[in-house]
């Protein structure tokens, strides 16, 4: 029988202290696997939300927002100040305009209502209306019928063309036609499905904007009545038709990782000053996400006292063995041992009372991580709550998937926390150390106990 | 075979300075059979233990084949435990979880040997001295005193030892049976030529030893050669 056999005998030597030992080292092991797989939930979760935000900063004129505010229009000197910024690898520029019936002969597809009718006169609602038709200020009119957006662009293929500029974003696909050139001034559009269904326009189909005929060469869906509603032309045509040359009223900007959307996003602060709103969404992200960060520093902490206070169980367990036991350590000595064998022995001993509490460990951490993560996300997404997180009610300003996926606060609750083989692993890594730890200091006065002990009671 | 010359042992104790062992001196030829006796506190285990190398002696040497064991280092000292002394105590010391026949291999899985030939010679030396059956797979809270001090008597000689030190080897025991277990290691210097100190205030037993020596104060003084 070898030394690491004789250990694992040792450890069933004592019945009601290896059970003793082996429940309380278990809810330890289980309390750090249960903290360890809420720690990968937590993160694998955050890594998702920020994987969904994009690398994109929003730039826009300082104090507007698609129609609603005031100021200056961005220039194309300020964007070429963006795009020469380092990691910058993308500018989506937009322009919108609003066209009434007079400049257009297209229909919206969105009936006014009351909301459209709040902001007849005013021209101050978010792509609602207003503008050229509506009757002067709080005078409802019954008449009104919402203009139609136009928006100009450089890259019609970016979804942020519609996230940037009519502010409501989302996922977009063409479902018939084509694409056209954003950087070439011409008469093609491509319109949402609502427009083109509201005005019979098929592929081909041409109508009429800033006096001009075009043709519809793509038709999008945005997934939301609001964009659908909205036509898409080059940047060009848009600046020159509506006498906005070289205007541009928003700019996506792409940054080439995640990692450096705060520097990029701070040198576009710099270089165009107060001249710009510049947002990125990872802003927003970073107080929603900043409940879920605690709770990983929590489950970090959480991991580390529970391997503490394992070594510690396994350390005084087994230095009350070692102490009760100086006398057979002395036979041993006296018999031949060397101090190796003898050490482990006692290692062999402490690794099986780890082991066998891990099993316990693995069924409380398996039963405990799913309930114990909730509890924790939950409670910490109330008090966040509370505390007046506002990130998921800014979205609707062009901060396109980040601002709606914050602004699903269930979403972030949406946890699911399984014990993988990487935990598992874990978790037998820091079964091993807690056992190496909690036995090297018993194995000093293993050491040290002299195989002359054997005679003190002779 | 054996030669100690001068040792002593010194300890601290109560502030004051104890002298266990007093510029001790013998000598012992191969396959003696020699007793110390003395009374108790007398020294007699400290000075076993200095001669099996468990302990340090504060000054002398002991030549043991011609080597000075004082001077070695602790891995020799193991070496030396290990290969030249067997080691039989009054109370027997054996591991309680492990079988008598497990006992008795521990040694000599110490001393590397296969699992095949130590547990051939452990059913050996267990028949010699007279633990037969299934009693070798017995653990020593199954087995009366007398069996268990044949336990280790067998423990003792696992790795052939050229000195076996026997500390009280019969103090737990009836005289009848304490006369069985003198007796087997009264034959085991015959039949294996081992040398074996007996420490016993038992003056019958030391009197049908070969050598027997007497501690008084930590001095030893011959009293038959």
């Amino acid at each position: 029988m070898s030394a690491i056999l004789r250990g694992v005998r040792n450890t069933f030597r004592n019945s009601i202290r290896t059970i003793s030992v082996v429940i309380i080292l278990g809810l330890s092991i289980g309390l750090a696997l249960t903290m360890l797989v809420s720690r990968q939930a937590v993160g694998d979760k955050i890594a998702s939300v920020k994987s969904s935000i994009a690398n994109v900063i929003t730039v826009s004129p300082a104090g507007a927002r698609g129609f609603a505010g005031g100021g200056e229009p961005l220039t194309t000197t300020q964007m070429t100040q963006i795009q020469n910024q380092a990691h910058v690898t993308a500018v989506t520029e937009t322009l919108t305009d609003r066209l009434d019936a007079s400049g257009t002969n297209l229909q919206s597809a969105i009936t006014a209502g009351s909301l459209g009718r709040r902001f007849a006169g005013g021209g101050n609602g978010e792509g609602a209306g207003g503008g050229t038709s509506g009757a002067a200020g709080g005078t409802a009119p019954t008449t009104f019928t919402p203009p139609i957006i136009v928006i100009g662009t450089n890259d019609p293929a970016s979804a942020q063309s519609l996230a940037g500029g009519a502010g409501g974003g989302g996922s977009v696909s063409l479902t018939s036609g084509k694409l056209f050139d954003g950087t070439v001034d011409a008469q093609d559009a491509v319109v949402g499905k609502d427009l083109a269904t509201k005005n019979n326009l098929t592929l081909n189909s041409t109508f009429t904007a800033y006096s001009t005929t075009f043709t519809v060469v793509g038709i999008y869906d945005a997934g939301n009545t609001f964009s659908n509603s909205s036509v898409i032309m080059s940047l060009p045509t848009v600046q020159r038709l509506s006498g906005q040359a070289g205007d541009v009223t928003a700019a996506v900007v792409q940054v080439d990782s995640i990692t450096n959307v705060d520097s990029v996003t701070n040198a576009i602060k710099n270089a165009l000053g107060s001249a710009a709103d510049v947002t990125s969404a990872q802003d927003s992200s970073a107080q929603a996400l900043a409940p879920l960060q605690n709770i990983q520093s929590i489950s970090l902490i959480s991991v580390i006292g529970a391997v503490i206070a394992g070594a510690v169980i396994i350390l005084l367990t087994m230095l009350m063995i070692v102490r009760e036991r100086r006398r057979e350590i002395g036979v041993l000595k006296a018999i031949g041992a060397g101090n190796l064998t003898i050490m482990w022995q006692f290692i062999s001993e402490a690794i099986t009372f780890t082991l066998i509490s891990l099993v316990i460990g693995l069924g409380i951490g398996v039963a405990g991580a799913e309930p114990v993560t909730r509890a924790l996300v939950s409670t910490s997404s109330n008090s966040s709550s509370s505390g007046g997180g506002a990130a998921g009610t800014r979205g609707g300003f062009g901060g396109g998937a980040a601002g709606r996926f914050l602004n699903s606060n269930s979403n972030l609750r949406n946890i699911h926390a399984a014990v993988s083989w990487q935990i598992l692993l874990w978790g037998l890594l820091a079964a091993i150390v807690i056992a190496v730890v909690g036995s090297a200091i018993p194995a000093l006065f293993i050491a040290k106990v002299r195989p002359a002990e054997v005679m003190r009671s002779e | 075979m054996l030669e100690i010359k001068d040792i002593t042992k010194q300890f601290s104790s109560g502030g004051g300075e104890v002298m266990a062992v007093d510029k001790a001196s013998l000598s012992v030829g191969a396959g003696k059979f020699v007793s110390i006796i003395g009374k108790s506190g007398s020294g007699k285990s400290t000075l076993l233990a200095i001669l099996g190398a468990l302990d340090k002696p504060t000054s002398g040497s002991i030549v043991v084949d011609g080597r000075d064991i004082t001077q070695l280092p602790d891995r020799e000292l193991i070496k030396y435990r290990r290969a030249t002394i067997g080691f039989v105590f009054q109370s027997y010391n054996l591991i309680p979880n492990l079988t008598a026949l497990q006992n008795v291999m521990l040694p000599m899985e110490f001393n590397h040997q296969s699992r095949t030939s130590r547990h051939a010679r452990a059913i050996k030396l267990l028949n010699e001295v007279g633990l037969a059956g299934d009693k070798q797979d017995r653990r020593p809270a199954k087995l009366s005193g007398g069996e268990q001090q044949r336990v280790a008597i067998a423990r003792a000689l696992a790795n052939k030892p050229k000195l076996i030190l026997a500390d009280e080897p019969t103090g737990n025991l009836d005289s009848a049976t304490g006369k069985v277990i003198f007796d087997l290691l009264h034959k085991l210097t015959r039949t294996e030529g081992t040398t074996i100190i007996v420490v016993t205030h038992d003056l019958a037993i030391a009197g049908k030893t070969d050598q027997t020596f007497l501690l008084r104060d930590g001095k030893l003084l011959s009293r038959k050669t």
